[in-house]
């Protein structure tokens, strides 16, 4: 029964695809088949851009669990959003904290200032996680990233040291944002809505 | 233990840091390291050499971290290969230094054809002396002249494919391809391949290998010839600490040449990793983040990635006094990495305990660098990552055994310490009582552990401030007081030094207006086997106070 073995890998292939790039998305931990098949049926043109969202720190601690190996970075803009989206291996996220910051940005090894664009400076620290394998190897090459989106500009990853991933994102202005988790793979979805 | 296994000396290992290091001179370094040179293709890398070896010799104050070092750079520019034609032909058509190829190829490959697996999804396998990979091995080909397939098999077709690319490399950026140093760009950008000990060793070499490092500038002092001698990576025997495997690291940069730059704290960390994984990290320029040190989770293997004199990427904090016991507040908001040595230890800030050679590894590391580096060994001196970096760093956790960890620091470097406080004391060998007269405080910074005692000076007390430390067998010890200085201390506190055996050696006076938080020596006596002690009294004319902080008894 070759068609069958092929088949249902093959369309959680495309199962996976949609549930990654469906922009808009609402539904956090959306780890059920049914979940992903609902987000995939919101049409294109009609997105959630009026969330509320939020300015203030969105934190999430998870003490305690091994580090998560975060693979890939992706941010798109999307009708009255932009987002950014942070995947990692296997099917948990580490912890994170999501804030405005008004101090300034240091690389977290060399305490060199980092300057962003924009007149927001929003940081997404990542813990316990990596950005690197266990060769040392990193997981990939852009870690300074020049978006020009319509909300973030660009986004530098100012740590990867000793179990902490954080960014920084140069955003247009501080707006609201909203933080979402994803399976399969893990993600953690950042939306920041475009100014008015 | 030892990582390279080539051209390591044992007998140079011996105290890196200090200035009794052996050195063979440098007839028999030239002798070891000038097999059958070619001066023809060699010249230019002779006089490199050559500069140096001078530039070594200049350093009169401060030698080489080891001259060894030196003797392992030499294959670099100095012995031969069965490529060297390939790489002078090479690099007379591409316009490249032959040194430079040369250089690469014992970097990668140790001049040998590789033909590389794909270690992991995404990165691509590795061909020829120049270790030549994807992309880069595409364009070299391809500017070369050669197939890809040629390009990988054939050793000259290889280190051809290797020289177009780092001459477009360097036509690209510009450079002035007869400054050696300009080249060091071009390196970079070039090891860019996805291999952390030969970006580690690329980093070196831009920096230090001894083909750039002669014809860099003109060497400028002590400074800069060290700054040229460090080993090559992977080798045992680190600069600063021989039992230390050395794996450079491309991510410091220099100290300060102010007060702010004087190395006089050292960061204990935890690398959230295990030991591979954390200095294997550590060395990849992306990183952007080092530690001088890193000790593996059974203390079996320390490895060192930058020179204590160099500055290393280990902390993000401004330093911040309130933080570390009100200590030299002046250096509030001077960036933490200036003033600091890092030593990483495989494992977690959340792990529940770690393991007793661990500890025991890093207590010996860390006497050396407080040895080597005039750093007291207290509280203010040795300290965690989570401490001065409170916002978002919490290693090496609670679990670290600090009393123990500061006690064996101070034993491996023959001192034993007797706190006013028996928190900080280890009871086996110190002990300190007070009476009620004496109050505890914490007021005047830089006292010794959590604080101090204080009195006032009566002509009748009787009870002085007694420091007792303990001696499994007559020997001689020296004895240093600390005390927190002031303007209402006495400027004649008596200290009485008493044996095990109730005889007053001495009665020593200082002067505790002045000199707090520093080691003042009152002498060196024999002691018998025992409780031997220190009182420091408070019968004095009443007016004053005196201040029991700690005692320090040494070898």
């Amino acid at each position: 029964m070759p068609r069958p073995a092929l088949s249902l890998p093959l369309a959680l292939l495309v199962l996976g695809a949609c549930q990654r790039d469906e922009p808009g998305q609402r539904a956090p931990l959306s780890r059920s088949a049914a979940s992903a098949g609902a987000a995939r049926l919101v049409p294109p043109g009609s997105q959630d851009t009026g969330f509320a969202g939020t300015t203030s720190a969105v934190h999430r601690p998870r003490p305690g669990v091994p580090p998560r190996i975060l693979r890939a970075v992706d941010a798109k803009v999307n009708p009255g959003y932009d987002r950014v989206t942070f995947e990692f291996t296997g099917d948990s996220l580490p912890g994170y904290h999501v804030e405005y910051t008004s101090g300034p940005v240091r690389r977290c090894g060399s305490g060199d200032p980092v300057v962003v664009a924009g007149a927001g400076r929003l940081v997404v620290r990542l813990v316990p996680a990596q950005a690197h394998d266990e060769r040392g190897n990193a997981m990939f090459t852009e870690r300074d990233r020049t978006l020009s989106l319509p909300a973030v500009k660009d986004m530098k990853l100012v740590c990867d040291f000793e179990g902490q991933v954080e960014w920084v994102l140069g955003v247009a202005a501080p707006g609201p944002y909203r933080v979402s988790e994803l399976a399969g793979p893990a993600r953690l979805v950042l939306d920041v809505r475009h100014g008015r | 233990m030892r990582g390279g296994g080539h051209e390591f000396e044992p007998g140079l290992a011996g105290n890196p840091g200090g200035p009794a290091r052996g050195q063979p001179s440098n007839e028999e370094r030239r002798a070891r390291l000038t097999p059958g040179r070619r001066p023809g293709v060699e010249a230019r890398a002779a006089l490199l050499w050559v500069a140096l070896v001078a530039a070594c010799r200049q350093a009169l104050v401060e030698p080489c971290p080891a001259a060894r070092l030196a003797a392992d750079r030499a294959p670099l520019v100095a012995s031969t290969s069965r490529f060297d034609s390939a790489f002078a032909a090479a690099g007379a058509e591409f316009h490249v230094p032959p040194t430079v190829l040369k250089g690469i190829g014992w970097v990668e490959t140790r001049w040998q054809m590789v033909e590389g697996a794909e270690e992991f999804s995404g990165r691509p396998p590795a061909f020829g002396v120049m270790a030549l990979r994807g992309g880069a091995l595409e364009r070299g080909a391809a500017l070369a002249g050669v197939t890809v397939a040629t390009a990988r098999r054939d050793p000259v077709a290889n280190i051809r494919a290797a020289a177009a690319l780092l001459d477009a490399y360097a036509g690209e950026a510009a450079i002035d391809r007869s400054r050696s140093e300009q080249w060091s760009g071009v390196i970079v950008r070039y090891s860019e391949i996805e291999l952390p000990e030969g970006r580690a060793a690329y980093g070196r070499a831009v920096d230090r290998a001894p083909t750039f490092a002669g014809a860099r500038s003109a060497p400028a002092g002590a400074a800069a010839a060290r700054a040229a001698c460090p080993p090559p990576p992977d080798s045992g025997g680190a600069p600063d600490y021989a039992s230390a495997i050395w794996r450079a690291s491309p991510n410091f940069n220099q100290r300060p040449a102010d007060s702010t730059g004087a190395m006089h704290i050292v960061i204990i960390h935890t690398c959230e990793s295990n030991y591979t994984s954390c200095w294997s990290w550590l060395v990849n320029p992306a990183s952007q983040a080092s530690a001088h040190y890193v000790v593996n989770e059974d203390g079996s293997e320390a490895s060192q990635l930058v020179l204590e004199r160099d500055r290393a990427w280990h902390i993000a904090a401004l330093y911040d006094c309130t933080l570390n016991r009100r200590h030299d507040c002046w250096l509030n908001g001077v960036q933490s990495n200036h003033f600091t040595v890092g030593v990483e230890h495989a494992g977690f800030a959340s792990q529940d305990s770690f393991p007793a050679s661990q500890i025991e590894a890093s207590a010996a590391l860390v006497c050396d660098i407080t040895r080597d580096r005039g750093i007291p060994r207290d509280w203010q001196h040795i300290v965690a990552h989570g401490q001065l970096q409170p916002a978002d760093r919490t290693d090496p956790g609670p679990h670290w055994p600090w009393i123990a960890y500061v006690h064996r620091v101070q034993a491996l470097c023959g001192e034993v310490v007797v706190d006013d406080s028996a928190t900080f004391n280890d009871p086996a060998l110190a002990s300190a009582a007070a009476s009620g007269a004496w109050t505890a405080s914490d007021s005047t910074p830089d006292y010794y552990g959590g604080g101090y005692r204080w009195a006032s000076t009566r002509p009748d007390a009787t009870d002085g401030a007694v420091f007792a430390f303990q001696l499994a067998a007559g020997s001689s010890r020296t004895l240093d007081a600390r005390w927190t200085s002031g303007a209402n201390r006495s400027s004649r506190a008596a200290y009485a030094v008493i044996t095990a055996a109730g005889d007053t050696l001495a009665v020593v006076r200082q002067d505790q207006t002045t000199g707090g938080g520093r080691w003042h020596t009152l002498g060196t006596w024999t002691f018998p086997a025992g409780w031997n002690r220190v009182a420091l009294l408070r019968r004095d004319v009443s007016g004053s106070v005196v201040v029991a902080d700690a005692v320090r008894v040494r070898e």
